[in-house]
């Protein structure tokens, strides 16, 4: 939007039906935040779209980023009923928010069908109005887990419990370095004393330990673990569901960035994001990134970084920027407080390494190839992997459907080799969907 | 499992009829394949490749394939990403989608 009102030629391609990304999904306005409602924003969008002719995209997957000439070129795909329609885009600047999506921890039966990610469970509340289930537990760490049990909630769902691996009371401790952000700490406090109203158990330092069921869910173990996530014997307790919505924090989304060798950082959640100086720029010059993709810190954090990263977008195409200086000064200090923000919640809700022994050597840890945790040991013991690639060219794991965008990450911690060189370098992917041959061959050799 | 009970109150919304393994499903408009099958009781829709183990959807926003499913003869697409049509004829899905 920043850049389409300086004057350059802008086009939005996004992969959703519907601008608006994940929190916005389904266009209704969830309450809270910033408080800037879908509606209000869609307006102004769509104003810009009659006005400055935005050339908008949806439905479209931007599958590769090349670097050419002075610029980029973006090869796109349509939707997955039109696959095989193929195109390609140049442009001066590419500003990349892709965004992120729920990080997984394998456990015994999380492959059974039932169980979701906290996110998934809540698209299909607030993308298609439906209930994963009749009985519904919410699990993971962070506070995302308060806003999916509120949506689900909202939505007339029964919610048995929400799981917590973490206290969140430390994170007094940890936000008194950072100013909170007054819009998020109100969006908890509304989330707590919702599922208070509704009597749903917040069930701090708990940890689901396995999941039970002939070939759909039935029940899940959960135990109460320390604060290293070991459980504490003796208390573990079994809920009956039929649908577990389960997140560990969030993964970026940063394979196009990845494609031209964009430098990428270990965010403070300890996942990969692409690094940015404060205008949002990567170390490819004309790149710029925004939101999620920079480091998970919220819907908030991600519209400010948005605004910045429009500003850098139209000065690296030559252009002044339709905003002033001291508001574009406002917005960076914002985005420090906002990351500092984050930070603390990251520092409240971290990974921590007890989950690790729940996995038994039957646990799929790669569900598209099917590698069993027993298979990625051996590889290591004895077979004498010393390297993440070496275990996932000896086993498969990773090189399935998803590229190992789910499992990658968890492989290597079992693995013991949880670097951010082996993070950074699991995380090249040629395309970030896959592409039907046929569509890619008849691209080329169109004029 | 309709979470909204009062969008079918009052006014008709308007509804997608489509069949699954050949039985005859209605849904309200704009749903995903994958809540289409859900708010039906039906949380699986492919058997894997290795283990024959049922499957239905893990990230549930396009990014695991997790939930790949035959939609009207063309196999692996992602059931929670794309939204139903009427006419639509879905089929679960087997190993890899092409009849192996
Ligand atoms: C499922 C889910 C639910 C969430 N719900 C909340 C919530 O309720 N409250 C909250 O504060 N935070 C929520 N979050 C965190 C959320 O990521 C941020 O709040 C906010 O949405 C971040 O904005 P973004 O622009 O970085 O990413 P997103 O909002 O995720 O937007 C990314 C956009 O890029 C598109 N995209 C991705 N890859 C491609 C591609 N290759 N080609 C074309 N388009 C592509 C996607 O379709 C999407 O529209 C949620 C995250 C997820 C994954
Ligand atoms: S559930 Fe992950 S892609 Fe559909």
């Amino acid at each position: 939007m920043v850049a389409a009102r300086s004057g350059c030629s802008a086009t939005v391609i996004d992969s959703g039906p519907a601008v608006g990304g994940q929190y916005y999904l389904g266009a209704q306005s969830p309450e809270g935040g910033s408080g800037l409602s879908y509606a209000a924003l869609r307006r102004a969008f769509d104003g810009l779209v009659a006005a400055r002719g935005i050339d908008l995209r949806l439905s479209t997957y931007a599958y590769a980023l090349q670097r050419h000439a002075d610029g980029f070129v973006l090869r796109t795909r349509g939707d997955d009923r039109h696959r095989h329609r193929v195109s390609e885009i140049g442009a001066r600047t590419v500003v990349m928010a892709t965004g992120a999506f729920d990080r997984q921890l394998p456990f015994p039966g999380w492959t059974l069908p039932g169980v979701m990610s906290g996110g998934g469970a809540q698209a299909l509340v607030k993308g298609s109005g439906v209930l994963p289930g009749q009985r519904i537990v919410v699990a993971g760490t962070g506070p995302f887990l308060l806003a999916v049990a509120y949506a689900l909630i909202s939505a007339g769902g029964n919610v048995v419990a929400v799981v917590e691996a973490n206290e969140p009371l430390n994170l007094a401790r940890h936000a008194r370095a950072a100013l909170p952000a007054a819009g998020k700490t109100a969006d908890l406090a509304r989330f707590v004393s919702a599922l208070a109203r509704k009597r749903v158990p917040y069930l701090r330092r708990h940890r689901v330990r396995r999941a039970e069921g002939l070939d759909r869910l039935e029940s899940i173990t959960i135990s109460r673990v320390d604060s290293e996530w070991h459980p504490v014997s003796g208390t573990d307790q079994v809920l009956e569901c039929d649908a577990l919505a389960i997140g560990y924090g969030f993964t970026a989304q940063t394979d196009l960035a990845g494609q031209v060798g964009a430098h990428m950082r270990i965010g403070s959640d300890g996942g990969l994001a692409i690094a940015v100086d404060d205008r949002q720029r990567t170390s490819i010059a004309g790149l710029i990134a925004a939101g999620e993709t920079t480091g998970i810190g919220g819907v908030d954090l991600a519209r400010l970084e948005g605004v910045i990263a429009g500003v850098a977008a139209v000065e690296h195409c030559g252009r002044r920027s339709a905003l002033s200086e001291s508001a574009i000064g406002r917005g960076t200090r914002d985005v420090a407080r906002l990351r500092g923000f984050a930070d603390a919640l990251h520092a409240t809700f971290p990974l921590r390494p007890g989950w690790r022994a729940d996995v038994d050597d039957a646990t799929l840890v790669c569900r598209c190839e099917e590698v069993s945790a027993a298979k990625v040991r051996d590889a290591v013991s004895d077979l004498g992997a010393l390297d993440a690639r070496s275990v996932k060219l000896l086993t498969r794991a990773g090189m399935g459907w998803c590229q190992g965008r789910v499992c990658a990450p968890t492989v290597d911690a079992l693995c013991g080799f949880d670097t951010a060189e082996s993070l950074i370098g699991g995380s090249y992917r040629p395309v970030a969907v896959p592409v039907p041959l046929g569509a890619i061959a008849s691209d080329r050799m169109s004029p | 499992m309709s979470a909204d009970a009062s969008k079918s109150s009052g006014s008709v919304s308007p509804t997608v009829d489509f069949t699954f393994d050949g039985t005859p499903y209605r849904v309200p408009e704009g749903q995903t394949v994958a809540a289409a099958l859900i708010s039906h009781g039906v949380v699986s829709w492919r058997h894997t490749r290795v283990g024959e183990q049922p499957r239905g959807i893990l990230c549930g926003i396009g990014v695991c394939f997790d939930c790949l499913i035959t939609l009207n003869g063309q196999p692996n697409v992602r059931a929670c990403v794309t939204r139903i049509e009427t006419g639509d004829v879905v089929c679960s899905q087997e190993g890899c989608g092409f009849g192996d």
